[in-house]
């Protein structure tokens, strides 16, 4: 008896990965969160039913645990009140997305308070009403309409600045185009300089956030890049809908064991 | 003015060496002050540098050489004291033609006439010690004493240190005045005024400033701008030596240097600039930075980069001054340009020579701290498991990329010098240091920071100068 399969990550594709390798092998599921669905919410139904999938499949879930270290055969994984290392046969991480950071978007310029990942602005919009007079948010990812929103909704004006060049329906004051961007503030951010057409222009403003395209999270050592050793790499860019995520979940999983599984 | 002197001295300024200068004086009989402007230590050019501690940087002869190699057999000692991240990995002077190879054998004369080890190395030499470096790469200079370190972490320490032997850590005090009666000095600050018998100045970029309040000399200082690139751990884990370009006679080249906290550093540049406060970096420099680096390191990609910033070191006529004042013999002047972080330590005693030969009297007392307890960090930590038996908190990671737990940062934000601000804590943790930049832990260290605080999560610190929310 090898050890188990480990998943990292217990959003819709980690689940659909786990429920799929289960069919030939002992499947352990870790998640950072307490509970499972990931961006998706704990509560939408078709994480239930994935979850409800997953259990029946026999997956082990072991929420609430950080990874951290892998080593080929092992995990390190920490939760409350206790770290212990897991051992793994494989490691398959469905770790999911984060919004581009200002290196991702070569965004240069001063490093001013109040530029912060759409991640982290959702957070504090949801416990404080009203945060920003006008706040800018750069890139159209799936974080930014939520962001726009609740913004919105306390009362900010919301300015729009995207690199590509459809106006998004969920801003103010929309600039497109921007082919280059730069953050002006000396102790607090007061603009973002945009290059649009060759010309440079100042947005004034007193946020900024960034939400553009999804990156994948890389944040276990030993597993940052794709060619470490023992882990396969499950994080769909582009896909939107928990059905699509979860079903890219079990592709990879049966897309492996096809290569892999039949000696199992 | 009156009468009696609160204290003996008052330091000027909380870079690395107006730090190490309060951490000595901490041990001795004398009561200290350190007054910095800025809400955190290390705001200046001993955050924005590239984290080695030198063995080499010329030229002979000099008061900053003989402090650089005063001070660096002893780094590993002091780091294990003051539990500051270093590792001695050595630096690998890359030349990559005939002209280059060439000026490495004279920076060899030098490194020698330094006093300082070092070695020449074929091409081949060079690739069986970092096969990462250039095919282009003709010879090599080994400088095995080179070491990195964590410029924020040694500051924070030196002054945490200092704090816990009683010298009083001064934040957000911003000097405005300093007159002289008799053999008394008054610094008049932001927020009080202090009576001292000496005033040492190590306010870096800022140094002519106090000067010119003292009535000291004439100190022609101006901001030379650094900018830096950070590449991920992805490529951290696989350099195992600081590579350096050869020194061209405007500045010491590019390097591509590990951090103690596996990520790697490009930079700096050298640039004169007007203000001291520009701290801004631009699409241009951040290319030519990285163009550089491949030069000497083919594999820095794009892919890696998760940040650039930029910093200024003060620029002057001196590169290095560590002198009583001409017109202020009660005046210590601590400055250096580049090298800070590197003389520091025996950069503190030298300090403390010079101001018991201007009448100080400070003499070593019996009981006082040298060293801080040390925090375990979970990213690094040789026995994991063991550590939720100390603290169950280490369990419960805050920053997924770097992997520092809830115990760290409430570590960071207790004790003498606590974090005040979400950089503060990124400073003290290295939480946020990765490759997301904070998506997954700002909002967590900046709640946690504003328990802390007494602040809120808009009004909450995000840097050591402005606040999450306007």
């Amino acid at each position: 008896m090898t050890a188990p399969f480990l998943v990292v990550g217990a959003g819709p594709t980690g689940l659909g990965c786990a429920a799929e390798l289960a069919t030939i092998h002992p499947v352990e599921l870790i998640d950072r969160i307490p509970v499972p669905g990931g961006e998706a919410g704990w509560s939408a139904p078709e994480v239930t039913a994935l979850v409800r999938d997953a259990r029946r499949a026999g997956v082990r879930f072991r929420l609430g645990n950080s990874a951290v270290r892998w080593e080929p055969g092992r995990l390190l994984i920490a939760g409350p009140g206790r770290i212990g290392w897991l051992p793994g046969e494989r490691l398959f991480y469905a770790g999911g997305l984060r919004p581009a950071t200002a290196a991702d978007l070569f965004i240069t310029g001063d490093r001013p308070a109040g530029v912060l990942p759409a991640t982290v602005a959702q957070h504090l919009l949801i416990a404080q009403n009203r945060l920003w007079d006008r706040l800018a948010i750069i890139g159209d990812g799936p974080w930014a309409s939520v962001v726009a929103g609740h913004a919105r909704a306390g009362g900010s004006t919301v300015i729009a600045i995207t690199q590509g060049c459809d106006p998004p329906a969920w801003a103010d004051e929309v600039t497109t185009e921007a082919a280059r961007i730069a953050i002006v503030g000396r102790a607090r951010v007061s603009a973002v300089r945009v290059c649009v057409r060759q010309q440079w222009a100042d947005i004034a403003c007193d946020g900024v956030v960034l939400a553009a395209s999804p990156q994948p999270n890389r944040n276990v050592t030993g597993a940052l890049c794709e060619e470490s050793p023992g882990v396969t790499f499950v994080q769909p860019v582009g896909a939107t809908s928990v059905a699509e995520r979860s079903e890219i979940g079990r592709n990879a999983a049966r897309g492996w064991i096809a290569v892999n599984g039949g000696a199992r | 003015m009156a009468g009696q002197p609160q204290f003996d001295v008052v330091i000027v300024g909380g870079g690395v060496l107006g730090a190490a200068v309060a951490a000595r004086l901490g041990r001795t009989s004398v009561r200290a002050a350190l007054v910095e402007a800025a809400t955190d230590l290390a705001e200046g050019a001993s955050k924005g540098n590239a984290g080695v501690a030198v063995s080499y940087y010329g030229p002979p002869g000099t008061q900053q050489t003989q402090l650089i190699n005063a001070s660096n057999p002893g780094w590993e000692t002091l780091t294990g004291r003051l539990d500051v991240p270093f590792r001695r990995l050595g630096g690998l002077m890359v030349a990559l033609d005939a002209d280059e190879e060439h000026r490495l054998a004279e920076t060899l004369a030098e490194v020698d006439a330094c006093g300082v080890r070092g070695q020449l190395l074929t091409a081949r030499q060079v690739r069986d010690m970092e096969p990462l470096v250039s095919d282009n790469a003709v010879a090599g200079l080994l400088l095995p004493d080179e070491g990195i370190i964590d410029p924020m972490r040694l500051t924070i320490a030196f002054a945490r240190l200092a704090a816990a032997n009683g010298v009083s850590i001064r934040l957000g005090e911003r000097v405005l005045a300093i007159e002289h009666d008799g053999d008394l000095s008054s610094v008049t600050t932001s927020r009080a005024r202090l009576c001292t018998r000496f005033v040492v100045n190590a306010a870096g970029v800022q140094a002519d400033h106090v000067s010119a309040l003292a009535g000291g000399e004439t100190l022609p200082t101006w901001p030379r701008k650094g900018q830096y690139v950070v590449l991920d751990r992805a490529f951290g884990e696989k350099l195992t030596k600081i590579v350096f370009s050869t020194h061209t006679p405007r500045t010491k080249g590019s390097n591509v240097v590990p951090t103690t906290h596996g990520s790697v550093l490009l930079g700096p540049t050298a640039l004169d600039v007007q203000d001291r406060d520009d701290r801004a970096t631009d699409p241009e420099t951040v290319a030519w930075i990285l163009e550089k680096a491949r030069r000497l390191v083919p594999a820095v990609a794009d892919a890696y980069v998760i940040k650039t910033f930029a910093a200024n070191r003060p620029a002057g006529d001196e590169t290095h001054r560590l002198r009583i004042d001409a017109e202020q013999p009660r005046m210590l002047h601590v400055t250096d340009r580049s090298a800070g972080v590197s003389i520091s330590a025996a950069a503190a005693e030298l300090a403390v020579e010079l101001l018991n030969a201007a009448g100080l009297d400070a003499c070593d007392r019996d009981g006082a701290l040298d060293a801080l307890p040390r925090v375990p960090r979970l990213r690094t930590s040789p026995d994991p498991v063991a550590l939720t038996d100390a603290d169950p908190l280490y369990g419960q990671v805050i920053c997924a990329c770097e992997h520092v737990t809830a115990a760290e940062v409430n570590a960071a934000l207790a004790g003498p010098v606590a974090a005040t601000s979400v950089d503060g804590v990124r400073k003290r943790t290295g939480a946020s240091y990765g490759r997301c930049q904070g998506s997954l832990c700002l909002a967590g260290i900046s709640f946690l920071t504003a328990m802390s605080t007494g602040t809120g999560p808009v009004s909450v610190r995000q840097t050591a100068r402005g606040t999450v929310g306007p």
